[in-house]
């Protein structure tokens, strides 16, 4: 409460060009200091419910209704479904009206986005090519001969192995058959 | 939701009917409707489809919320565009949802109650907590479903809200206290004991 009392007092000597911004920050402040003493998440508040039914019932109730918002805020509707409604609606204006630049943008499919909507139609095409593109840049940049490469110099390295643990002719023998 | 329900879809036809009737009465120089719909047409699907949940009704609602905005008595854009089209579009939607409320219950009374015995399991699942939570807000008083609506389904600020419906800010904020103290006593009478 002190600490209010002088924001409060700082706030009423505050010179007044800045005065907006003031107020706005005391009242931020105000709430969140109402909100910290007397919400729910204070700490007497806390010890009253975990002794009192009735109470911890009813803040059970509030945060089912809360919940039952959020839950209905969070499922999406289809992408579609502002185009869909927009034709529905603009159909039953006037041919004046329907036939307005306005109106074929409000009920084309996918106004916003005419590229992701052509590119999901071309889907499996734009993978192939896609394949296709990364193949060849793969081999021009050398990747399979510095495989084929690495291949090699590992056959070398366990011929060389076997050589010197079993014999010159047995590693022959196994590699160069 | 609406197959097999012939009063339902009776009952859209009629407004349909309305609707096509009244056309000849809108002109190019409503144009206005068109900017409306482009402009606030994605906040008014979002909001339609948190209170119906289902696409059909939501371009029914959207429909006649525009049409109705097209066809105002005096022909003229209303003051606040927005103001109107959020009012109506909740409005209509409510009125859909109470329909179509009145619709499952009269066709639960047909059929065999199975549903008590899933009662509890149900009461986790959070669509019966949502679809519960859209029957009680149809319920609530008029002033109280508006600022519910507006505030938590449309997401509009409560300066906004508070102008849609001609009340101060701190009133939209004790409504809407109301509405969830209202809307939690309902929903804890329900909650299995």
């Amino acid at each position: 409460m002190k600490s209010l009392r002088s924001t409060v007092r700082s706030h009423m000597r505050g010179p007044s060009t800045s005065r907006a911004g003031s107020c706005r920050h005391t009242r931020q402040w105000f709430l969140a200091a109402i909100r910290r003493g007397l919400g729910p998440e204070a700490g007497w508040v806390q010890r009253h419910m975990a002794s009192c039914p009735r109470c911890c019932r009813r803040a059970a109730a509030w945060r089912r209704v809360e919940l039952g918002l959020r839950v209905v805020k969070s499922r999406p509707h289809g992408l579609s479904l502002l185009q869909k409604a927009n034709a529905e609606a603009v159909r039953m204006l006037t041919h004046e009206l329907r036939d307005t630049a306005q109106a074929h943008e409000l009920t084309n499919p996918d106004p916003e986005q005419p590229f992701l909507g052509w590119a999901a139609r071309h889907r499996h095409r734009l993978t192939n090519v896609a394949a296709c593109v990364a193949i060849l840049l793969l081999t021009r940049s050398g990747l399979f001969s510095s495989l084929n490469r690495l291949n090699r110099d590992g056959e070398a390295y366990v011929r060389h192995y076997y050589a010197s643990q079993a014999g010159e002719d047995l590693a022959g023998e196994v590699f160069d058959s | 939701m609406r197959n097999g329900c012939p009063l339902f879809e009776k009952a859209i036809s009629y407004d349909l009917l309305w609707n096509a009737g009244g056309c000849e009465a809108v002109d190019a120089s409503q144009q206005w409707v068109l900017a409306a719909m482009q402009r606030h047409g994605p906040e008014l699907v979002t909001m339609l489809w948190r209170i119906l949940a289902n696409e059909q009704d939501v371009c029914d609602a959207y429909q006649t919320t525009f049409v109705r905005l097209a066809h105002r008595e005096d022909g003229q854009q209303p003051r606040h565009v927005r103001a109107y089209l959020f009012r109506t579009a909740s409005n209509a939607a409510i009125t859909m949802l109470r329909r179509r409320q009145v619709e499952s219950k009269s066709l639960s009374n047909l059929g065999p109650c199975s549903c008590a015995c899933e009662r509890a399991e149900r009461d986790f699942d959070t669509r019966h907590l949502a679809e519960n939570l859209r029957r009680y807000i149809a319920e609530l008083p008029d002033h109280l479903r508006s600022v519910v609506t507006l505030r938590d389904l449309g997401e509009l600020p409560y300066r906004e809200v508070a102008r849609i419906m001609g009340i101060s800010t701190g009133t939209a904020r004790v409504y809407r206290c109301k509405a969830v103290q209202l809307l939690a006593a309902w929903m804890s009478k329900e909650e299995p004991s």
